[in-house]
């Protein structure tokens, strides 16, 4: 099943990387969403440790959310998705071929509007391989519930507008860890951060675990 | 002449028989029932679906290839399925070579595909991505993967759509070469009669049954 999810996602990287409109679209929001925080709020709130990483996480959760819709938008042109579903073992690979796909690409995304938001608001750092480990596991805490949403919802029409609501309501937990996590690293306090960067890892094993039981059987 | 092997001479040979079977399959799209009952039967050889536009043969293709469910009856299928539906399958952003050579290296086939892509015309066009090929260029592309793949059950829904005349008579020879080796094969079709010939079954469908 690795091999065959790791096909998938590197046909993905390939396409991505011919047509990137995916990636420039979460990366001009994620952008613009750090440019407009510190005119919105001035600069002092905007470095604020409480403020600064919840909104990082919310621009990568939305960002996440076009990355994935624009991946199986392409699955979709011209059919593509029915030549995967019909391969034997191709509904696993899918899920975790995307949910792989995503992470790669999210993790560019992250590195980019992190680094801009450190520069930008000029942030202090108390812990950076907290904030790193942070970082990582906040990255790797999103995709599986993305992917699982957008699969479940590919044939409907409405999907634009149901990804969101399915998805949003489901993520607050992982937003809150994210948002902690990140936030405590900024403040120095290490145990604080490591514990919830712990409660991020479970998040991300008990969705993946849980879209690669239920995505083979509901995908259509 | 039908194009096919007897099943008990493939079963001598020591190789397994393929087969696609749908027994009383029964699909809806919310409240519309699409297939009422219908059994097919796909053995080595060439079967033909036939029937007017919306009589559920893309349907029965699918359920075949476990694409829709079933709300009752069963599928059963023994062997490799390759499924090439109405639409060319391919990933766009993607060349028609880094396409094929997905799908072969998924199935761990080691063919070289560059030699099926030159066959049906693509020698030059192998490496642009595929949006930027015309819809036969596309199709042949596709159809490619009958031959990069080499799977014991073919499932073609109107194969010989956006096809030239050469591209007809290429996929013709394909599919009976197919048929000869042992492959069981099933065309969805409403033109090409011609088919028929060769056909060692063919059914017809309307409103959802299979009607003979």
């Amino acid at each position: 099943m690795i091999r065959r999810a790791l096909l998938v996602a590197a046909r993905e990287g390939r396409a991505d990387r011919r047509q990137p409109d995916g990636l420039v679209a979460a990366a001009t929001f994620v952008a613009a969403l750090v440019l407009l925080e510190s005119v919105v709020v001035g600069p002092q709130v905007a470095r604020a440790s409480s403020v600064a990483p919840a909104l990082y996480w919310i621009a990568l959760l939305f960002a996440a959310i076009v990355i994935a819709m624009r991946s199986f938008e392409r699955e979709l042109e011209d059919d593509a998705i029915d030549a995967v579903l019909a391969l034997p073992g191709g509904r696993d690979a899918l899920y975790a071929g995307k949910l792989i796909a995503l992470l790669g690409t999210l993790a560019v995304v992250a590195v980019g509007g992190g680094v801009l938001e450190i520069a930008l608001l000029d942030l202090d750092i108390a812990l950076p391989g907290h904030l790193l480990l942070a970082a990582a596991l906040g990255v790797v805490a999103l995709p599986a519930v993305v992917i699982l949403d957008v699969a479940l919802t590919l044939r409907l029409r409405a999907r634009a507008a149901l990804v969101p609501v399915l998805a949003l309501p489901v993520l607050v937990p992982q937003l809150v860890a994210a948002t902690n996590a990140t936030a405590l690293a900024l403040e120095g306090d290490p145990s604080g951060s490591l514990a919830w960067s712990g409660l991020l890892l479970a998040i991300a094993l008990v969705y993946a675990v849980l879209g690669l039981t239920i995505v083979p059987t509901a995908i259509e | 002449m039908p194009v096919m092997q007897s099943t008990a001479a493939i079963a001598r040979a020591g190789a397994p028989v393929p087969s696609a079977r749908l027994d009383g399959a029964v699909v809806a799209l919310g409240d519309r029932v699409i297939l009422r009952g219908v059994a097919i039967e796909v053995l080595p050889g060439i079967t033909v679906l036939r029937g007017p536009n919306g009589s559920g043969k893309t349907t029965a293709l699918r359920a075949l290839a476990g694409l829709v469910p079933l709300l009752r009856g069963s599928v059963d299928v023994a062997g490799d399925l390759l499924y090439l539906g109405h639409r060319p399958q391919l990933v766009h952003g993607l060349t028609a070579r880094e396409n094929l050579a997905f799908f072969a290296a998924f199935r761990e086939r080691r063919a070289d595909v560059g030699v099926p892509l030159r066959s049906w015309g693509l020698g030059a066009d192998a490496d642009r991505p595929v949006e930027q090929l015309s819809a036969g260029q596309r199709r042949r592309a596709a159809l490619a993967r009958i031959e990069s793949e080499r799977c014991d059950i073919l499932l073609l829904d109107e194969p010989f759509a956006e096809l030239d005349d050469e591209a007809v008579a290429r996929l013709q020879r394909a599919l009976r070469d197919s048929a000869g080796g042992g492959a069981a094969v099933l065309i969805a079709s409403h033109g090409h009669a011609d088919l028929d010939r060769d056909a060692r079954r063919v059914y017809l469908m309307h409103d959802g049954e299979v009607q003979g």
